[in-house]
Protein backbone atom coordinates (compact mmCIF):
# COMPACT_ATOMS: atom_id res chain seq x y z
CA UNK A 1 0.00 0.00 0.00
CA UNK A 2 0.99 3.61 -0.53
CA UNK A 3 1.66 5.75 2.52
CA UNK A 4 -0.81 8.32 1.20
CA UNK A 5 -3.60 5.81 1.88
CA UNK A 6 -3.27 6.61 5.58
CA UNK A 7 -5.26 9.78 4.85
CA UNK A 8 -8.39 7.76 4.05
CA UNK A 9 -7.91 4.52 6.04
CA UNK A 10 -9.75 4.30 9.36
CA UNK A 11 -10.31 1.73 12.08
CA UNK A 12 -13.35 -0.30 10.92
CA UNK A 13 -14.62 -0.46 14.51
CA UNK A 14 -14.54 3.17 15.69
CA UNK A 15 -13.49 5.02 12.48
CA UNK A 16 -10.51 6.60 14.25
CA UNK A 17 -7.39 7.48 12.23
CA UNK A 18 -4.74 4.75 12.14
CA UNK A 19 -1.04 4.97 12.98
CA UNK A 20 1.61 3.08 11.04
CA UNK A 21 4.12 0.99 13.01
CA UNK A 22 7.12 -1.15 12.02
CA UNK A 23 6.81 -0.23 8.34
CA UNK A 24 9.03 -1.94 5.79
CA UNK A 25 9.28 -0.27 2.42
CA UNK A 26 10.00 -1.43 -1.10
CA UNK A 27 10.44 1.88 -2.91
CA UNK A 28 7.22 3.86 -2.27
CA UNK A 29 5.30 0.74 -1.36
CA UNK A 30 4.72 -0.23 2.29
CA UNK A 31 5.06 -4.02 2.08
CA UNK A 32 4.88 -4.98 5.76
CA UNK A 33 3.83 -3.21 8.93
CA UNK A 34 0.97 -2.73 11.34
CA UNK A 35 -1.84 -0.18 11.38
CA UNK A 36 -2.75 0.62 14.96
CA UNK A 37 -5.86 2.36 16.24
CA UNK A 38 -4.78 4.64 19.12
CA UNK A 39 -8.41 4.85 20.26
CA UNK A 40 -9.31 1.17 20.75
CA UNK A 41 -5.84 -0.38 20.51
CA UNK A 42 -6.81 -2.77 17.70
CA UNK A 43 -3.95 -3.74 15.36
CA UNK A 44 -4.34 -4.41 11.63
CA UNK A 45 -1.52 -6.11 9.73
CA UNK A 46 -0.20 -5.07 6.32
CA UNK A 47 0.48 -8.37 4.55
CA UNK A 48 2.66 -8.24 1.43
CA UNK A 49 1.45 -4.69 0.81
CA UNK A 50 -2.26 -5.36 1.39
CA UNK A 51 -3.81 -3.77 4.50
CA UNK A 52 -5.96 -6.36 6.29
CA UNK A 53 -8.68 -4.19 7.82
CA UNK A 54 -11.07 -7.02 8.60
CA UNK A 55 -12.55 -6.58 12.09
CA UNK A 56 -10.94 -9.09 14.48
CA UNK A 57 -14.04 -11.36 14.54
CA UNK A 58 -13.73 -11.90 10.77
CA UNK A 59 -10.04 -12.79 10.61
CA UNK A 60 -9.30 -16.43 9.93
CA UNK A 61 -6.20 -16.35 12.13
CA UNK A 62 -6.58 -16.74 15.87
CA UNK A 63 -5.21 -13.73 17.76
CA UNK A 64 -1.52 -14.12 18.55
CA UNK B 1 -35.54 -13.42 4.61
CA UNK B 2 -32.53 -15.67 4.41
CA UNK B 3 -30.55 -17.22 7.21
CA UNK B 4 -27.57 -15.03 6.33
CA UNK B 5 -29.08 -12.28 8.41
CA UNK B 6 -27.85 -14.25 11.38
CA UNK B 7 -24.17 -13.34 11.44
CA UNK B 8 -22.87 -16.57 12.98
CA UNK B 9 -24.73 -18.55 10.35
CA UNK B 10 -23.35 -16.24 7.69
CA UNK B 11 -19.83 -17.05 8.80
CA UNK B 12 -20.62 -20.76 8.66
CA UNK B 13 -21.92 -20.22 5.16
CA UNK B 14 -18.75 -18.47 4.04
CA UNK B 15 -16.58 -21.09 5.66
CA UNK B 16 -18.27 -24.27 4.46
CA UNK B 17 -20.45 -23.39 1.49
CA UNK B 18 -18.39 -20.86 -0.41
CA UNK B 19 -16.53 -23.66 -2.15
CA UNK B 20 -19.70 -24.88 -3.88
CA UNK B 21 -21.01 -21.34 -4.40
CA UNK B 22 -20.47 -21.43 -8.16
CA UNK B 23 -22.77 -24.44 -8.45
CA UNK B 24 -25.60 -23.02 -6.35
CA UNK B 25 -25.41 -19.36 -7.29
CA UNK B 26 -28.32 -18.56 -9.62
CA UNK B 27 -27.04 -15.05 -10.18
CA UNK B 28 -25.73 -14.30 -13.66
CA UNK B 29 -23.53 -11.32 -14.30
CA UNK B 30 -22.21 -10.70 -17.81
CA UNK B 31 -19.95 -8.14 -19.52
CA UNK B 32 -23.00 -6.60 -21.11
CA UNK B 33 -24.83 -6.22 -17.78
CA UNK B 34 -21.70 -4.72 -16.25
CA UNK B 35 -21.45 -2.15 -19.06
CA UNK B 36 -25.17 -1.34 -18.75
CA UNK B 37 -24.69 -0.73 -15.05
CA UNK B 38 -21.59 1.43 -15.63
CA UNK B 39 -23.58 3.58 -18.06
CA UNK B 40 -25.91 4.58 -15.20
CA UNK B 41 -23.11 6.50 -13.46
CA UNK B 42 -21.46 9.82 -14.25
CA UNK B 43 -17.66 9.47 -14.30
CA UNK B 44 -14.64 11.72 -14.42
CA UNK B 45 -11.29 9.92 -14.70
CA UNK B 46 -9.91 11.57 -11.54
CA UNK B 47 -12.80 10.39 -9.36
CA UNK B 48 -12.13 8.38 -6.19
CA UNK B 49 -13.99 5.10 -6.59
CA UNK B 50 -14.56 2.18 -4.21
CA UNK B 51 -15.52 -1.33 -5.35
CA UNK B 52 -16.98 -3.20 -2.35
CA UNK B 53 -16.84 -6.99 -2.61
CA UNK B 54 -14.58 -6.76 -5.65
CA UNK B 55 -13.99 -10.53 -5.66
CA UNK B 56 -11.88 -11.53 -8.63
CA UNK B 57 -12.04 -7.98 -10.04
CA UNK B 58 -14.65 -8.33 -12.77
CA UNK B 59 -16.34 -5.00 -12.03
CA UNK B 60 -13.03 -3.36 -11.08
CA UNK B 61 -11.91 -3.98 -14.67
CA UNK B 62 -15.02 -2.21 -15.99
CA UNK B 63 -14.59 0.71 -13.58
CA UNK B 64 -11.01 1.17 -14.80
CA UNK B 65 -12.36 1.96 -18.26
CA UNK B 66 -13.85 5.11 -16.71
CA UNK B 67 -11.43 6.14 -13.95
CA UNK B 68 -7.65 5.98 -13.48
CA UNK B 69 -7.57 4.23 -10.11
CA UNK B 70 -9.96 2.09 -8.07
CA UNK B 71 -10.01 1.21 -4.38
CA UNK B 72 -11.11 -2.42 -4.15
CA UNK B 73 -12.19 -4.21 -0.97
CA UNK B 74 -13.04 -7.83 -0.30
CA UNK B 75 -13.04 -10.10 2.72
CA UNK B 76 -11.74 -13.16 0.90
CA UNK B 77 -8.04 -13.71 0.44
CA UNK B 78 -8.68 -16.35 -2.24
CA UNK B 79 -10.91 -14.14 -4.38
CA UNK B 80 -8.44 -11.27 -4.10
CA UNK B 81 -5.58 -13.45 -5.26
CA UNK B 82 -7.34 -13.86 -8.59
CA UNK B 83 -7.78 -10.09 -8.81
CA UNK B 84 -4.05 -9.53 -8.09
CA UNK B 85 -3.27 -11.62 -11.16
CA UNK B 86 -5.30 -9.26 -13.35
CA UNK B 87 -4.09 -5.88 -12.09
CA UNK B 88 -0.93 -6.58 -10.10
CA UNK B 89 -0.96 -6.46 -6.34
CA UNK B 90 0.07 -2.85 -5.88
CA UNK B 91 -1.41 0.45 -7.08
CA UNK B 92 -1.71 1.88 -9.61
CA UNK B 93 -4.27 1.13 -10.90
CA UNK B 94 -5.90 -0.75 -7.98
CA UNK B 95 -5.56 -0.13 -4.24
CA UNK B 96 -6.56 -3.43 -2.63
CA UNK B 97 -7.88 -3.80 0.91
CA UNK B 98 -9.27 -6.65 2.94
CA UNK B 99 -12.32 -5.57 4.90
CA UNK B 100 -16.00 -5.92 5.78
CA UNK B 101 -18.76 -4.16 3.80
CA UNK B 102 -20.71 -3.50 7.01
CA UNK B 103 -17.73 -1.94 8.81
CA UNK B 104 -15.79 -0.06 6.14
CA UNK B 105 -12.23 0.97 7.03
CA UNK B 106 -12.45 4.37 5.34
CA UNK B 107 -12.90 7.97 6.41
CA UNK B 108 -16.25 9.75 6.11
CA UNK B 109 -16.73 11.76 2.85
CA UNK B 110 -13.96 9.99 0.91
CA UNK B 111 -15.42 8.59 -2.33
CA UNK B 112 -17.16 10.03 -5.39
CA UNK B 113 -18.57 6.62 -6.32
CA UNK B 114 -19.22 3.47 -4.26
CA UNK B 115 -19.96 0.41 -6.40
CA UNK B 116 -20.89 -3.10 -5.32
CA UNK B 117 -21.98 -5.92 -7.61
CA UNK B 118 -22.81 -9.49 -6.68
CA UNK B 119 -22.06 -8.91 -3.02
CA UNK B 120 -25.19 -7.58 -1.28
CA UNK B 121 -26.76 -11.05 -1.22
CA UNK B 122 -24.10 -12.14 1.29
CA UNK B 123 -24.35 -9.22 3.71
CA UNK B 124 -26.02 -10.28 6.94
CA UNK B 125 -27.42 -6.76 7.39
CA UNK B 126 -27.65 -4.85 4.08
CA UNK B 127 -28.91 -1.65 5.74
CA UNK B 128 -25.73 -1.46 7.84
CA UNK B 129 -23.60 -1.81 4.73
CA UNK B 130 -25.65 0.76 2.79
CA UNK B 131 -25.34 3.24 5.69
CA UNK B 132 -21.59 2.70 5.58
CA UNK B 133 -21.63 3.39 1.84
CA UNK B 134 -23.45 6.66 2.50
CA UNK B 135 -20.99 7.59 5.24
CA UNK B 136 -17.88 7.11 3.06
CA UNK B 137 -19.43 8.87 0.04
CA UNK B 138 -18.81 12.57 -0.39
CA UNK B 139 -21.99 14.67 -0.27
CA UNK B 140 -23.72 14.17 -3.62
CA UNK B 141 -21.61 11.05 -4.32
CA UNK B 142 -23.09 8.20 -6.33
CA UNK B 143 -23.86 4.67 -5.14
CA UNK B 144 -24.57 1.68 -7.38
CA UNK B 145 -25.46 -1.79 -6.10
CA UNK B 146 -26.23 -4.84 -8.24
CA UNK B 147 -27.91 -7.81 -6.64
CA UNK B 148 -30.10 -10.75 -7.59
CA UNK B 149 -33.70 -9.85 -8.30
CA UNK B 150 -36.34 -11.90 -6.55
CA UNK B 151 -36.57 -15.10 -8.62
CA UNK B 152 -39.88 -15.81 -10.29
CA UNK B 153 -39.72 -19.55 -9.86
CA UNK B 154 -41.14 -20.55 -6.50
CA UNK B 155 -38.71 -23.42 -6.03
CA UNK B 156 -35.67 -21.37 -6.99
CA UNK B 157 -36.98 -18.60 -4.74
CA UNK B 158 -37.23 -20.85 -1.71
CA UNK B 159 -33.84 -22.37 -2.33
CA UNK B 160 -32.25 -19.01 -2.93
CA UNK B 161 -33.88 -17.30 0.04
CA UNK B 162 -32.64 -19.98 2.40
CA UNK B 163 -28.99 -19.24 1.62
CA UNK B 164 -28.88 -15.67 0.31
CA UNK B 165 -30.69 -12.39 0.45
CA UNK B 166 -33.00 -11.77 -2.50
CA UNK B 167 -35.11 -8.68 -2.86
CA UNK B 168 -37.39 -6.92 -5.28
CA UNK B 169 -37.69 -3.31 -6.41
CA UNK B 170 -39.97 -2.40 -3.52
CA UNK B 171 -37.59 -3.82 -0.92
CA UNK B 172 -34.56 -2.25 -2.62
CA UNK B 173 -36.29 1.13 -2.57
CA UNK B 174 -37.06 0.81 1.13
CA UNK B 175 -33.51 -0.29 1.98
CA UNK B 176 -31.78 2.54 0.13
CA UNK B 177 -34.11 5.18 1.52
CA UNK B 178 -33.69 3.86 5.06
CA UNK B 179 -29.94 4.07 4.56
CA UNK B 180 -30.36 7.77 3.73
CA UNK B 181 -29.91 7.84 -0.05
CA UNK B 182 -31.70 10.26 -2.37
CA UNK B 183 -32.69 10.02 -6.06
CA UNK B 184 -33.01 6.23 -5.67
CA UNK B 185 -33.69 4.46 -8.98
CA UNK B 186 -33.74 0.84 -10.10
CA UNK B 187 -33.00 -0.98 -13.33
CA UNK B 188 -33.43 -4.63 -14.20
CA UNK B 189 -30.70 -6.37 -16.12
CA UNK B 190 -29.92 -9.79 -17.47
CA UNK B 191 -29.13 -11.82 -20.55
CA UNK B 192 -31.82 -12.12 -23.26
CA UNK B 193 -33.16 -15.40 -21.88
CA UNK B 194 -33.53 -14.00 -18.37
CA UNK B 195 -33.74 -10.20 -18.73
CA UNK B 196 -34.55 -9.27 -15.13
CA UNK B 197 -32.33 -11.64 -13.17
CA UNK B 198 -30.43 -8.74 -11.62
CA UNK B 199 -31.61 -5.54 -10.01
CA UNK B 200 -29.34 -2.51 -10.13
CA UNK B 201 -30.01 0.36 -7.76
CA UNK B 202 -28.44 3.79 -7.98
CA UNK B 203 -28.71 6.72 -5.61
CA UNK B 204 -26.91 9.74 -4.26
CA UNK B 205 -25.67 10.74 -0.83
CA UNK B 206 -27.47 13.91 0.31
CA UNK B 207 -25.67 17.19 -0.50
Amino acid sequence: MKESLLEILRCPLDKHELELEDAEYDGEEIVEGTLVCPECGERYPIEDGIPNLLPPDMREEAPA
Amino acid sequence: MGILENKARARLFYKYLSQVYDQVNPFIWTDEMRDDALSLLEFDEKMTVLDVGCGTGFATEGLLEHVEEVHALDQSRHQLEQAYEKFGKHAPPVHFHRGDAERLPFATDTFDVVWSSGSIEYWPNPILALREFRRVLKPGGQVLVVGPNYPDSLLAGKLADSIMLFYDEYEADAMFKRAGFEDVKHAFMGPAYDPDVAITTIGRAPE
